[in-house]
């Protein structure tokens, strides 16, 4: 991925993370904009592996982007305890005695 | 005359019991605590010498054990504070791995010192993930020779080893001098940043791909697929379903990102040099 491509994903799993959908004030968006700058005319940080600066941009970017992942599919799969009769009733196609006809 | 008061006490004390004693009812219901709601309105992140301090609105946030949280790290502290206000109605606890890692690191609950942590670490040689590989079924051996043997044969290289993997159940023998050579790689790094690095092979079960995420050798997710590898192929037969496998791999890319990140930020220093103009 290139290093364009995940500041633009990164900011928008911020967008995604943030309770109210803004990023204007955000630390962690001001942060990794602060950084890029930094890097502009390399992403390689002298006396360090190649590319260090978009790892840890990659490796930040899938720690956001799984955690929304898991918990959608927690909220879509998670127990809720025991079904109703009416929902039970539902899963099987069976109507129950009140239920018209 | 004390033992007979005693017994008498003990026996009136059972009569009493069994006499409260009632069916438990036949409800299954568990019961979790409440988690707690979010009460403040922003994060912040503020710098005091010992280091950076998180900010929820004009409280400091602190560690479960009670003492102040800081860490040394400015994006560390950021990432920190983001995870707080990416929380909505509830404090999720159990889903900020981010956070309980710096707490772990800082509140040191098992109270483990570098040794400790370094033979848990060696520990898990002998069992490594990518050591055990499997040769009945012929596929299946073509995708662990060509996915693992190049990140065993990277260990190798790095850690001047001689790791060689094992073809059935009897455990690979790693010899004293490799075990050194590894031990002596990790008492290079500082209590907190071990901590991320038990939390890594914990969640991989490796930790020859452990130490090959960290070292930028590997991005994660292809880290939890070499983890996953027969999990993944078995797939492949049997169907995926969405709420055990899919689950399982978000939450082990988020576990080891968030131990990448912690090591990684823990110990990288930048100095900054600057020319000089006259």
């Amino acid at each position: 991925m290139s290093a364009t491509k995940v500041l633009r994903s990164l900011l928008h799993e911020l967008r995604q993370a943030s309770p109210n959908g803004c990023i204007k004030d955000s630390l962690a968006a001001r942060y990794i904009l602060a950084q890029y700058k930094k890097y502009e005319t390399t992403d390689q940080q002298l006396c360090k592996a190649r590319n260090e600066a978009v790892f840890l941009g990659q490796t930040y970017l899938t720690y956001l982007s799984s955690l929304r992942n898991y918990n959608e599919l927690y909220k879509e799969y998670h127990g809720r305890g025991e079904r109703s009769v009416k929902e039970t009733a539902d899963v099987v196609g069976f109507k129950l005695p009140t239920d018209p006809k | 005359m004390n033992t007979k008061l005693m017994l008498s006490a003990l026996r009136a004390v059972r009569v009493s019991t069994s006499n409260k004693w009632q069916v438990p009812a036949l409800t299954t219901v568990r019961q979790y605590a409440a988690p707690p709601k979010r009460f403040y309105k922003k994060t912040s992140v503020l710098y005091t010498d010992g280091g950076y301090e998180v900010v929820l609105d004009h409280r400091k946030l602190k560690t479960p054990k009670g003492a102040p949280f800081t860490v040394k790290s400015e994006p560390l502290a950021i990432a920190v504070a983001t995870e707080f206000d990416s929380q909505r109605d509830h404090i999720e606890r159990s889903r900020m791995h981010l956070s309980a890692l710096c707490f772990t690191a800082i509140d040191n609950p098992n109270n483990l010192n570098k040794l400790d942590m370094v033979n848990y670490l060696l520990n898990y040689m002998p069992t490594d993930t990518v050591l055990f590989q499997y040769d009945d079924e012929r596929d299946l051996k073509e995708l662990q020779k060509n996915e693992w043997d190049p990140v065993i044969e990277w260990f190798n290289q790095r850690f001047e080893t001689n790791l060689q993997k094992t073809m059935n159940i009897t455990p690979p023998t790693i010899t004293d001098e490799d075990r050194v050579k590894v031990a002596k790689h990790f008492q290079s790094y500082s209590l907190d940043t071990l901590h991320g690095f038990v939390y890594a092979v914990d969640t991989l079960k490796s930790i020859i791909l452990a130490c090959a995420v960290i070292e930028q050798m590997l991005p994660v997710e292809k880290a939890v697929a070499l983890s996953r590898l027969e999990e993944e192929y078995q797939i492949k037969f049997w169907g995926r379903v969405e709420w055990s496998h899919d689950l399982s791999q978000q939450e082990l890319q988020a576990r080891l990102a968030a131990s990448v990140l912690f090591v990684q930020l823990n110990c990288s220093e930048n100095f900054v040099k600057e020319k000089l103009i006259l």
